[in-house]
């Protein structure tokens, strides 16, 4: 058990039955439970959950502004704040406001999961389960790019600004342009990166051969078995409890 | 003092951990036009980034033009000076060479046909004429150079730093580029240029500063 590092597999798994239960259920108890369990997998499995904090405090104001659009358009259950006739915020549009940031939460947490491994070895962990090499290479080609796309989007939000574009001062009307701006080229980016990429897979001819060798080859070990097994007999569980 | 760049004691180290500046210190004046030189890794890129305030250092003050870096947005210091990054993609926005450089001054409440009579001028000093309705992300990498020079201009600084301009340029467009930074000069625009070229160097440097391991090696005036 000291030398035990999770295989990516088990982990899909996991992801796949905390983000499956969060849209199963609807209430804010079992929801809260799961994200408890969603952070103790996370702890226990050693994600960093600092940056995972860090992260969900960068959108919480997204999170919280959605919540509150959505609970402005419920208007089932008791109302709490009224204009006059009209009903603004009842405790129904409260209730499912929480519930949307839990489930956010949920998936945010679970993801943090999977940054445990790298994503090669989850892309091998796809294939190795028989997923089309083509749909793995795309996974893994979309997580290889999120960090230059991150880089570049930071790169551009600091050169508009030194065009003398305070984005603090800047309209929120205005600073949809200016978003505008920034999204054009880095669309256009893209659009070259993934022209380049194919070219540059179609030169190491890529899907030459039918069948393919990996230098890395994943073995799973008891303990991961056991964890899928109890993974999916707690989905199965939870999927039965809710639906008799 | 209030026309110079100045770097007092700074610090700065990497997230990873890696010193690349300890108590170091700088003074630039407005009227010289600075080169700095060094190799690969040594710091040149994040030095002008510190003075831009894109990063902060951990400890140390820079003051551009007797104004602390530390209480200026970079919208503020993007106004002080100009700033051509070493890929001119990451700073080009626009569908059109017009619109690439009216857009800033736009938002800043110019009005339209005063930004229109400013970026015609620059469309004429930069030599950007037949591409000034072209989608900025398809013309050659000389012109993505002179259109990027040319939209940081549009503020009117004070100052320019250009981080590598000479990087992918063919002898006749680094010629091109050097009638541009003579014509600053005469402009009184300050200049500090990041280059490895030698015979670019000589050009226009009137102070080389030379790098290494976060230390000024050489600093000579010409």
């Amino acid at each position: 058990m000291k030398n035990y590092k999770m295989d990516p597999r088990p982990k899909l798994v996991i992801i796949l039955v905390l983000s499956t239960s969060a849209l199963i259920y609807d209430d804010i108890f079992i929801l809260s439970i799961i994200l408890l369990v969603s952070f103790l997998v996370a702890i226990l499995i050693k994600s960093n959950l600092t940056a995972v904090i860090f992260k969900l405090k960068k959108i919480i104001i997204l999170m919280a502004a959605i919540a509150i659009t959505q609970s402005l358009f419920i208007k089932t259950g008791n109302p709490i704040i009224k204009l006059g006739i009209i009903t603004v915020v009842t405790d129904y549009g409260i209730i499912r406001s929480l519930e949307f940031i839990l489930r956010i939460s949920i998936i945010i947490v679970s993801a943090a999961i999977l940054t445990t491994s790298t994503s090669r070895e989850i892309v091998q962990g796809l294939i190795q389960w028989n997923c089309p090499y083509e749909i793995a290479f795309m996974v893994s080609t979309a997580i290889r790019f999120l960090p230059v796309f991150k880089e570049e989007m930071s790169d551009m939000v600091i050169a508009i600004q030194l065009r003398g574009i305070d984005l603090k001062k800047v309209k929120l009307s205005e600073k949809i342009k200016v978003y505008k701006y920034i999204l054009l080229p880095i669309a256009t980016n893209s659009i070259l990166k993934a022209r380049d990429l194919s070219s540059s897979m179609e030169m190491r001819a890529f899907r030459a051969y039918p069948t393919r060798t990996s230098y890395m080859v994943l073995k799973m070990q008891k303990f991961d078995y056991m964890i899928i097994v109890l993974s999916i007999s707690t989905l199965l569980l939870l999927l039965i409890m809710n639906y008799r | 003092m209030d026309n110079n760049i100045e770097i007092n004691n700074i610090t700065y180290k990497y997230h990873k951990g890696r010193t690349v500046y300890e108590d170091f210190s700088l003074q630039i004046k407005n009227e010289e036009s600075t080169v700095i030189t060094g190799k690969n890794g040594c710091g040149k890129t994040t030095l002008t980034k510190l003075i831009m305030g894109i990063l902060k250092p951990q400890s140390g003050d820079i003051k551009i033009f007797g104004h602390n870096t530390k209480n200026l947005t970079l919208g503020q210091t993007g106004e002080m000076i100009g700033y051509v990054f070493q890929y001119p993609e990451r700073q080009l926005f626009a569908t059109s060479v017009m619109e690439e450089l009216t857009f800033p001054l736009v938002f800043k409440g110019y009005a339209k046909d005063v930004a229109k009579e400013r970026a015609d001028k620059m469309i004429e000093t930069f030599q950007l004429e037949k591409v000034r309705d072209s989608y900025p992300f398809f013309l050659s990498y000389g012109e993505k150079r002179r259109l990027a020079i040319a939209s940081v201009l549009m503020n009117n600084p004070k100052y320019i730093i250009l981080d590598e301009p000479t990087a992918s340029l063919d002898s006749e467009r680094i010629e091109i580029l050097s009638d541009i930074i003579d014509k600053l000069k005469d402009n009184k625009i300050g200049i500090l240029i990041i280059s490895h070229n030698e015979k670019f160097v000589k050009r226009h440097g009137d102070r080389i500063i030379n790098i290494e391991g976060g230390l000024i090696l050489q600093d000579e005036k010409l």
